[in-house]
């Protein structure tokens, strides 16, 4: 009786795990939770596509192009006379994939490296940390068009752009989460671990990783927003997405005609608003996340 | 800080070989010979393509080839473009001066919007003025400055018909007149803006913190105590010590007008080296390719040192070795 007493007055707070206060601490996040919710539409909207609307995008229709926004049309048709909101869901598609695909290998391979390099350290750390180093030092943007536009024929199309950015992208990671672990590994319930005979991969995966995932889960959301505009960008200019593939940055290729530039706004705006209002929305979470998970912020 | 000079630039020569295998082994790669911007594509006659093949040694074995085209890199003869049919060096010359141009000019911008800007918001921090550059900056750092630039060139040159969208000087003008010069301002300084966003953003928002964090400490409260004037204060004691930082930001400027310089030239096809490197691709036009890439390379490389080094000889405190 006493105790169940005593624990109802306890404060709940005093109990809570990490992980809690964390998640209260962004729950309470206006402009995070308002960002969360418009990413979770967009996401949802885009992967729901083929079933929301049931136009065909390839189609041609030699008919309706270029028209301005109607009810038929909510976004208009583009010069093939597509439907623009059509294009822009299948779009999201696209490219909400290839920032989360390259987000995903990027985290995996980047982790891998870091905390092997921050771990072991000597040897091991100096090749490691040197070959990143390399892959740091190319001029990202050149190097992916050069890659891009020598294996494009060869493999198909999303997936080889996935491959390259991930693969001259992952440097930035490893290099934070080494930097981590070199500082966590300091730690005396490490020797602790270590002097009991845990083995090096047990230390790793169970004692060191949950202590610098809170940095991993916010260069994640960070990384995501870039990986969208990196897929935009290049598409855009014509080193992404296979042309016949709807992304957000293959629909704003059409602005690089002055005609559709100046006079049919309706055909580039929405993409372009479309991928400012993600990044945006990522960023929002971004800070929203780094604020909750540190522990010395009381916001 | 001489001797960590000279070891840094002693290590970038492994990194340099590294990259240039890359670069070679890329142009290896691709469809046809990268180099061959010499073989007359008219004559299709077997005999002669073979002996130009031999005289161009595309039959030497591929380490020999690596080490002949090398060798040219440093002296300065990185082949033929197949496109323009001139020598590559004479075209990156002849373009790098619009690219040098438009980045001296971006950073300008850079340099005096961050300094109003982060200079405004430091002195009143969390005022109405603070949070709207605040804004401002957020939206700097999030949008990508391709989606930027297509909107600038809506709004200020089709819409508002304030600048041009197009080119780097318009054709009518005479070279070398002030009408010139102020033609070439003209096309450049929306480009500019566009590619400066970022940096200005990121030069703003460590101002505006630095001054706030300077504002509290005990030099700042002797000054007042000794009753300086307010604006001595600021214009004088905190600025000279939040500006030297800046400094540092400049290696990491060149890093990013690099990659800035491609899409935003495209885009506002303007004749620098990042549009000639987006032709160059698209028309397979592979020596070019091969010298730009470098090109970038080394400046990257180049760029990280300066921003090792200034870091060393601005806050003496970091240990270099």
């Amino acid at each position: 009786m006493n105790t169940e007493q005593a624990s109802i007055k306890a404060p709940k707070r005093k109990n809570s795990s990490p992980w809690a206060i964390a998640r209260r601490k962004f729950f309470h996040n206006k402009l995070a939770m308002i960002s969360s919710v418009f990413l979770m539409t967009v996401i949802i909207l885009s992967f729901l596509a083929p079933y929301i609307t049931t136009v065909d995008i390839s189609r041609v229709n030699i008919g309706e192009t270029s028209l301005t926004p109607s009810s038929d049309h909510w976004l208009g048709t583009d010069q093939s006379g597509r439907d623009v909101f059509t294009r822009l869901l299948y779009g999201g598609r696209v490219s909400l994939t290839v920032g989360m695909s390259v987000t995903a290998i990027v985290v995996v391979f980047g982790t891998l490296i870091g905390s092997i390099a921050g771990y072991f350290g000597g040897f091991v750390d100096n090749i490691l940390m040197r070959f990143t180093d390399f892959i740091l030092n190319f001029p990202f943007l050149v190097f992916v068009i050069v890659l891009s536009s020598l294996l494009f024929g060869h493999v198909s199309g999303v997936w080889v752009l996935i491959a390259v950015i991930s693969g001259l992208s992952w440097g930035g990671v490893a290099r934070i989460v080494r930097s981590k672990i070199l500082a966590e590994k300091e730690n005396e319930y490490i020797l602790a671990a270590e002097s009991i005979g845990t083995s090096s991969a047990k230390i790793i995966t169970r004692h060191l990783l949950p202590n610098v995932l809170s940095t991993i889960i916010v260069q994640a959301t960070l990384l995501f927003a870039t990986m969208i505009v990196a897929e935009a960008g290049l598409s855009y200019l014509g080193f992404g997405v296979p042309q016949e593939v709807p992304s957000w940055g293959n629909m704003l290729t059409s602005s690089r005609q002055p005609d559709v530039l100046q006079n049919k706004p309706w055909i580039w705006i929405p993409p372009g608003l479309a991928i400012v209002f993600t990044i945006l929305s990522i960023n929002f979470i971004g800070e929203g996340l780094k604020d909750a998970l540190n522990p010395k912020s009381n916001r | 800080m001489l001797k960590y000079s000279l070891r840094r630039i002693l290590g970038m020569i492994p990194m340099l070989f590294l990259i240039s295998i890359v670069v070679f082994s890329l142009a290896k790669l691709m469809p046809g010979d990268a180099l061959g911007g010499e073989i007359d594509p008219l004559n299709t006659d077997p005999e002669y393509i073979e002996e130009m093949r031999e005289k161009l040694g595309y039959n030497d074995p591929i380490v020999v080839q690596y080490f002949d085209w090398v060798t040219g890199f440093v002296q300065g003869d990185f082949g033929q473009s197949v496109k323009y049919k001139m020598d590559v060096s004479d075209l990156i010359l002849e373009k790098l001066p619009n690219t040098i141009f438009l980045g001296m000019m971006s950073l300008l911008i850079t340099y005096v919007l961050a300094l109003i800007m982060g200079i405004y918001a430091g002195r009143k921090p969390y005022t109405v003025g603070d949070h709207l550059i605040g804004g401002l900056n957020y939206l700097g750092l999030a949008i990508p400055s391709f989606v930027a630039a297509i909107f600038a060139i809506y709004f200020f040159s089709f819409q508002l018909n304030w600048f041009p969208s197009n080119g780097s000087v318009d054709i009518m003008v005479q070279e070398g007149t002030l009408d010139y010069w102020l033609s070439r301002l003209h096309h450049v300084i929306l480009p500019a803006i566009v590619l400066g966003a970022l940096s200005t953003a990121s030069y703003t928002q460590f101002l505006r913190n630095d001054i706030i964090d300077n504002s509290r400490r005990d030099f700042v409260r002797t000054a007042r105590a000794k009753g300086t004037s307010r604006s001595k204060i600021y214009n004088v004691h905190i600025l000279r010590n939040s500006i030297i930082p800046l400094v540092t930001f400049l290696g990491f400027d060149i890093v990013s007008i690099i990659g800035g310089a491609v899409i935003t030239e495209t885009i506002f096809t303007y004749p620098g080296i990042g549009q000639l490197f987006v032709n160059s691709v698209s028309s397979r036009d592979y020596s070019v390719v091969m010298a730009i890439t470098m090109m970038f390379s080394c400046l990257v490389l180049v760029g990280n040192l300066i921003a090792d080094i200034l870091y060393g000889i601005v806050d003496p405190r970091i240990r270099l070795d």
